[in-house]
């Protein structure tokens, strides 16, 4: 009898230590955990960067809401879907509520986007979209307030390097603060939708 | 020697027999649902996608593409990890047997690199497609803005997809 409990003890024993040892397997990728930076909580927050036009800085639009979006112009298809998506739900939009509206594409690469062309890039969407950048020193600190992130990888395409970001749309309310973060592919009706909650807020 | 030349004959009528049984790859692989992504003035690159579909018994595989108007076209994918989508090109694009790959957005696709002109809607473009035999095909491939309807939840159904073509 003792046996066979101790048996069935080993057994359960050895079972755990395989189940333990493939869920490690599977699960535990620790380098990739702490090399990135791990969204929590973002901020949000003020930042001044540069449009065609000049200096652009998310005070001057006090009283409107915004949507904002970290991207590169040569992504073939994640950023024209994002701000395709957004143009359709601004297209909605009244003029009046147009009128409290502006969306910016801030442009993670700033080496090959220069200004002139994020301004048509922008405004190909959507006359109400800015496309701005600046330099690395200048981005990092904003992409990380808001919970972003990016990086380049040196790549065997054609292309020469790639990037990878995130992709979400950051609204920001009248007063500034970051209200929403829309994950990828969030569909224009719902966009739509939180916008006109936003803009629907007293300031 | 008279051996030899029977085996290697032997062997070459097996391997054409099996070949003309097969069919090239280019034959089985049907390109449906072609499009390419129009892109703003002045954009260096943009994407095809399309709907690969296999007859045959056996997978094949498109291996390079080449396109009209870019200098270069790679076979590329997507992958969202560690929150960021991050592109990646592939050495080639499966399509087992009797069945398919869907090249779509988000996804894999045909990467256009270094286009010689506006991708303008409404105009039309070449794409060569060479599988893994070396058995080619060339498609049209109609330039399209994507998404250009707002798409309410309700519609999400037959209809409206119906109505996208
Ligand atoms: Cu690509």
């Amino acid at each position: 009898m003792s046996v066979t409990g101790h048996n069935r003890l080993a057994l359960l024993a050895i079972f755990l230590l395989i189940a333990t040892l493939g869920w490690v397997l599977l699960y535990w990728s620790p380098a990739v955990q702490t090399t990135l930076n791990l969204r929590e909580r973002p901020r949000g927050g003020d930042f001044v960067l540069d449009s065609h036009a000049g200096p652009v800085s998310l005070q001057q639009f006090r009283g409107k809401v915004v949507a904002l979006y970290f991207g590169y112009t040569q992504c073939p298809d994640v950023c024209p879907t994002s701000l395709g998506f957004l143009s359709l739900a601004v297209n909605e939009l009244s003029a009046e509520e147009l009128a409290g509206f502006q969306g910016l594409f801030v442009s993670v690469d700033p080496e090959r986007d220069s200004l002139a062309h994020l301004q048509s890039y922008g405004a190909y969407f959507h006359p109400s979209i800015l496309g701005i950048t600046g330099d690395k020193a200048r981005l990092d600190p904003i992409v990380e307030s808001y919970g972003a992130a990016y990086r380049k990888v040196e790549s065997a395409s054609a292309m020469g390097y790639l990037i990878d970001h995130s992709s979400e749309t950051y609204l920001i309310d009248r007063n500034g603060v970051l209200a929403e973060v829309l994950a990828h592919g969030t569909p224009p009706v719902d966009l739509l939708a939180a916008l006109r909650r936003l803009l629907a807020q007293p300031q | 020697m008279g051996r030899v030349n029977a085996l290697l004959a032997m062997c070459a009528g097996i391997l054409l027999h099996g070949a003309v049984l097969a069919g090239s790859a280019a034959d089985e692989v049907a390109v449906a649902d072609a499009y390419a992504r129009a892109v703003p003035p002045g954009q260096a690159n943009s994407a095809a996608f399309m709907l690969m579909q296999n007859s045959a018994a056996v997978a094949h595989a498109v291996v390079t593409a080449a396109s009209s108007v870019s200098a270069v076209a790679e076979l590329h994918t997507h992958t969202m990890s560690d929150g960021m989508m991050q592109m990646r090109q592939v050495a080639r694009i499966e399509i087992p047997a009797g069945g398919e790959a869907r090249l779509q957005p988000g996804g894999l696709h045909v990467m256009l690199i270094g286009l010689h002109s506006d991708l303008a809607p409404g105009s039309e473009l070449s794409l060569t497609l060479t599988f893994e035999d070396g058995s080619s095909k060339q498609i049209r491939v109609p330039v399209r803005r994507i998404a250009m309807k707002m798409m309410p939840h309700k519609m999400e159904g037959m209809q409206h997809g119906k109505m996208q073509h």
